[in-house]
């Protein structure tokens, strides 16, 4: 990361492979990331944190980071807080669902309609959170 | 302290509490006076996974025994939960539709869901299972699932 580089909100969703909300989470960061605020976020795996990977680590250590975790495990949460980060707003994807019943999600490998349209509710959300870290912001420079 | 039995399944630890009687279902009740208390045993909100929805039949509602008195909604599952026992809905638990986690947090303490007259009281009662029963059936279950 260089001194230079824009403050970027970080995003790590859940890697929960084989599980409806871990995927919904990652659409949501998918969707977050690369549609709604792609100059403002950043994706990072949770499993190069896990790793320990320097890149992954540097980005939530300089970084606020939003969590979006699949169950209550919360490995999200938990590794970001490992890694030396700052959670800004974390999201369990079970709580978002009981807000927005209407959208039950099913599916693993492709989500059903419902899923699809829950990861887009969480990413709007996310959204607005990203918009309130960065107002004011946006040339703002780590270090 | 409440005095309960317990057995390991792989990392998973279930209770099973033995001042209340149980449905085959998993459903656990307890009698109060003419009421009997209804929520589900530690063993079925284990298997099924965090809740997401409860749907409780609501006061005033008439069930036969084997009536469906609520949905649960879970990560994993939708279930119908079937009455255990014949009589009026009294009162629902109010948590149950603003934090239906708790049936997972503390699924014999806070996690109760219905209160049921039973005009019939204890005699209402005699097809469930007791503790021990109950207990040598789960741990049956779960020991057969886990060597599959």
């Amino acid at each position: 990361m260089t001194v230079n580089q824009k403050r970027k909100v970080v995003i790590v969703p859940c890697s929960g492979i084989g599980k409806t909300y871990g995927t919904v989470s990652r659409e949501a960061a998918y969707n977050i990331t690369e549609d709604l605020r792609p100059q403002e976020t950043r994706l990072v795996a949770l499993s190069k944190l896990v790793m320990g990977e320097e890149e992954a680590r540097s980005a939530v250590e300089g970084n606020p980071a939003i969590t979006i975790d699949g169950c209550k495990l919360a490995c999200a949460t938990k590794m970001v807080l490992e890694s030396g980060g700052v959670i800004a707003k974390d999201y369990a994807v079970l709580d978002v669902y009981r807000r927005y019943k209407q959208f039950k999600p099913q599916g693993i490998a492709e989500l059903n309609e419902g899923g699809e349209q829950l990861a887009r509710a969480l990413a709007a959300e996310i959204a607005q959170v990203v918009d309130e870290l960065t107002a004011g912001k946006g040339g703002e420079e780590n270090g | 302290m409440q005095d309960y039995l317990e057995f390991q399944v792989d990392k998973f630890i279930f209770k099973v509490l033995s001042d209340r009687l149980y449905s085959e279902e998993g459903l656990w009740v307890m009698l109060e006076g003419r009421h009997v208390r209804i929520g589900i045993s530690d063993y079925l909100q284990q298997r099924s996974g965090d809740v997401a929805f409860a749907e409780i039949k609501p006061t005033g509602t008439d069930l036969a025994q084997g009536d469906e008195l609520a949905v649960i909604e879970t990560i994993k599952v939708n279930i119908s939960l079937a009455s255990p026992v014949a009589g009026k809905v009294m009162a629902i638990n109010s948590v149950m539709e603003s934090s239906p986690e708790v049936i997972n947090q503390d699924p014999y303490g806070a996690g109760w869901m219905v209160l049921i007259e039973v005009p019939g009281g204890k005699d209402e009662l005699k097809h469930l299972l007791d503790a021990q029963a109950y207990y040598s059936k789960i741990k049956l279950e779960a020991e057969q699932e886990v060597n599959k």
